[in-house]
């Protein structure tokens, strides 16, 4: 059993002419920080508000803790941090929780004993009775991060969780989500930011113009590509080389960079340079991050083949 | 629970408001005025003189008079002014719960859009309700306990008068999904309250038109728009011990009322956030 089950889920807006997500699938398992990665525009909170029913899919059916999508009953078990959360103003952070716990199904004890705990995990206890309208951005979004847990959830949707937290609290964030998984909570987080992703994720999709690009956990995107600068005094053999051992390479002047597999794949390499008695006189490990990888991805147009 | 937790926000959100302080202290002064200037010297069982601000009238006057006068006038002041006023004070409430960010944290509590919707319009009538009934029946205890004539038909005629309202907050609440726009549905409501009199006298009407088909459109006009102008006349008939001649504009705009709504719920549904 799966957290999320997507099946050939679509959605275009504006009569078809925005093709926000365009047959997606996807299995996202259970007690896992999956990560939803991709530029402004790609998609991600589309597919959040389709999979909470925000927004009705155009086609394709989802599947949330294996129940449909189309059940609200699934929502007891769900938690949710909108991008744009909007709470009204003249509520403080306790009666919000108040309220919208209430509105998740919560009791009154139950209440009474996850508000103040919540308010202390997200740090507003000592602001739990100033109204919210004086609240700044990253409150506010550590208020919402609460919200979402008030009905201690199965799954939790965030999207663009640590948008306005400065550096201390987006730490503080990735360590709770990671408590939180830890105790079996599987986690779906939506970014555009690159380095928090690579910090806190165990997989991690590609998403770019409403398409799935790739997905894997986050040492396999980095280790898809590792790449190196070789410098040599001849070029004449290199390229037969790296055709022969189907090893990418680009050229510029006596500079080559070369994406290997692994280090032994570049052992090899430098092991055939020498026996053809070509003269290496660099090698230059550049290892490619995920945001490099991100960024090959986004700019190598990839996706928009079709 | 749940969905009364949707009552309850909306109706601690309309008290953010100022308007309904403002109306509720307004009753206040209404009721006050009515408990302390008004003196009732009774004469004899169902006479009395009456005071005003400690100015004595000479005249006896008939006691039911003094409660319908007082009681009619509480009744006509709420069917105008105060519906206007409550229309004006509600009119943001869809459009808000409209808002991108807003809506999308009811949406992921395990409640339907039509929980949602339904509580939302519940908890505009409700604050509506008691506003409306605060004056009610602090005019009616007032007046009963001074003369002490219990007029049920005032009460009855509160009763209306929150109807009213309900059957003009469904059209809003239309108008609020498809415009998401307060302003504009406030607009139109008020449009179609003021219209309620014009089509009443349609047979006036007639004469000007030349055609017939605008006539037969009138005609459908009138019976299909809520029946602001005759409910009116049933509040005070109500609120005046009268006699009923017809309910049947109460029907009619009843119905009027939850046909929109559920037009409304339909579009609310298939909407995207
Ligand atoms: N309500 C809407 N109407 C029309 N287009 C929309 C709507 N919501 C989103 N879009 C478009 O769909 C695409 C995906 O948007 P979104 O899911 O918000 O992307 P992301 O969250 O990845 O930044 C964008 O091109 C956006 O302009
Ligand atoms: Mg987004």
């Amino acid at each position: 059993m799966y957290a999320v089950e997507t099946f050939e889920l679509s959605k275009f807006y504006s009569h078809g002419r925005i093709k926000a997500l365009q047959d997606f699938s996807l299995q996202v398992e259970k007690g896992k920080i999956f990560s939803l990665l991709g530029p402004n525009g790609a998609g991600k909170t589309t597919l959040i508000k389709v999979l909470i029913g925000i927004v009705h899919q155009t086609s394709g059916h989802a599947k949330l803790l294996n129940q449909s999508i189309n059940k609200v009953s699934v929502h007891k078990k769900i938690g949710y941090l909108a991008e744009n959360h909007r709470f009204p103003e003249f509520l403080s952070a306790h009666q919000i929780l108040h309220y919208y716990g209430k509105m998740a199904g919560l009791g009154p004890s139950q209440l009474k004993k996850q508000i103040p705990a919540l308010l202390k995990t997200v740090n507003l206890h000592r602001w739990e009775n100033v109204k919210i309208r004086k609240y700044s951005k990253g409150m506010m979004q550590r208020l919402g991060l609460a919200h979402a847990l008030l009905n201690e959830p199965e799954l939790i949707f965030l999207d663009e969780p640590t948008d306005g937290i400065d550096p201390v609290g987006r730490r503080q964030i990735r360590d709770l989500l990671k408590s939180l998984r830890d105790e079996g909570v599987t986690i779906f987080v939506n970014s555009h930011l690159l380095s928090e992703v690579e910090r806190m994720s165990d997989e991690v999709a590609i998403l770019k113009q409403g398409k799935l690009i790739q997905r894997g956990t986050v040492e396999d995107f980095i280790s898809i590509k590792e790449q190196y600068q070789i410098r040599l005094d001849s070029a004449d053999t290199m390229q037969n080389i790296c055709n022969d051992m189907k090893v990418p390479i680009k050229r510029e002047n006596d500079l080559f960079t070369v994406s290997v597999q692994d280090d032994q794949q570049l052992n090899r390499l430098i092991d055939r340079l020498r026996q053809s008695k070509t003269m290496i006189l660099a090698v230059i490990p550049k290892k490619i991050t995920l945001e490099d990888y991100f960024i090959d991805i986004i700019e190598d147009k990839k996706g928009e083949s079709d | 629970m749940k969905f009364l937790s949707i009552v309850q926000l909306t109706f601690r959100e309309s008290l953010a408001k100022k308007t309904f302080i403002a109306f509720l202290i307004i009753s206040t002064i209404i009721n006050l005025l009515f408990l302390l200037a008004l003196n009732l010297d009774i004469v004899d069982g169902m006479q009395s003189s009456i005071s005003i601000f400690g100015e004595q009238t000479d005249q006896i006057i008939n006691l039911q008079e003094i409660i319908y006068g007082v009681e009619g006038f509480v009744a006509v002041m709420l069917f105008t002014v105060g519906i206007f006023m409550a229309l004006f004070a509600t009119s943001g409430l869809i459009p808000t719960l409209l808002q991108p960010g807003f809506i999308d944290l009811f949406i992921s509590k395990p409640v339907s859009r039509f929980e949602i919707l339904s509580g939302r319009y519940l908890g505009a009538v409700a604050i509506v309700a008691l506003n409306i009934f605060y004056l009610v029946i602090g005019t009616w205890l007032i007046m009963s306990l001074k003369t002490g004539i219990w007029n049920f038909g005032f009460l009855l005629g509160g009763a209306l008068i929150v109807l009213t309202f309900a059957i003009l907050f469904a059209l809003m609440t239309l108008l609020g999904i498809v415009s998401k726009s307060g302003p504009l549905s406030l607009m139109i409501t008020y449009l179609i309250l003021f219209f309620s009199p014009l089509l009443k006298q349609r047979d006036s009407i007639y004469a000007l038109l030349s055609s017939k088909i605008y006539g037969q459109i009138i005609d459908g006009l009138y019976y299909f728009l809520p029946k602001t102008s005759e409910l009116g006349s049933i509040t005070q008939r109500l609120t005046r011990g009268l006699e009923i001649n017809t309910w049947t504009p109460l029907w009619t705009s009843l119905a009027f009322g939850i046909f929109i709504f559920l037009l409304s719920a339909y579009i609310f549904q298939r909407k995207n956030f």
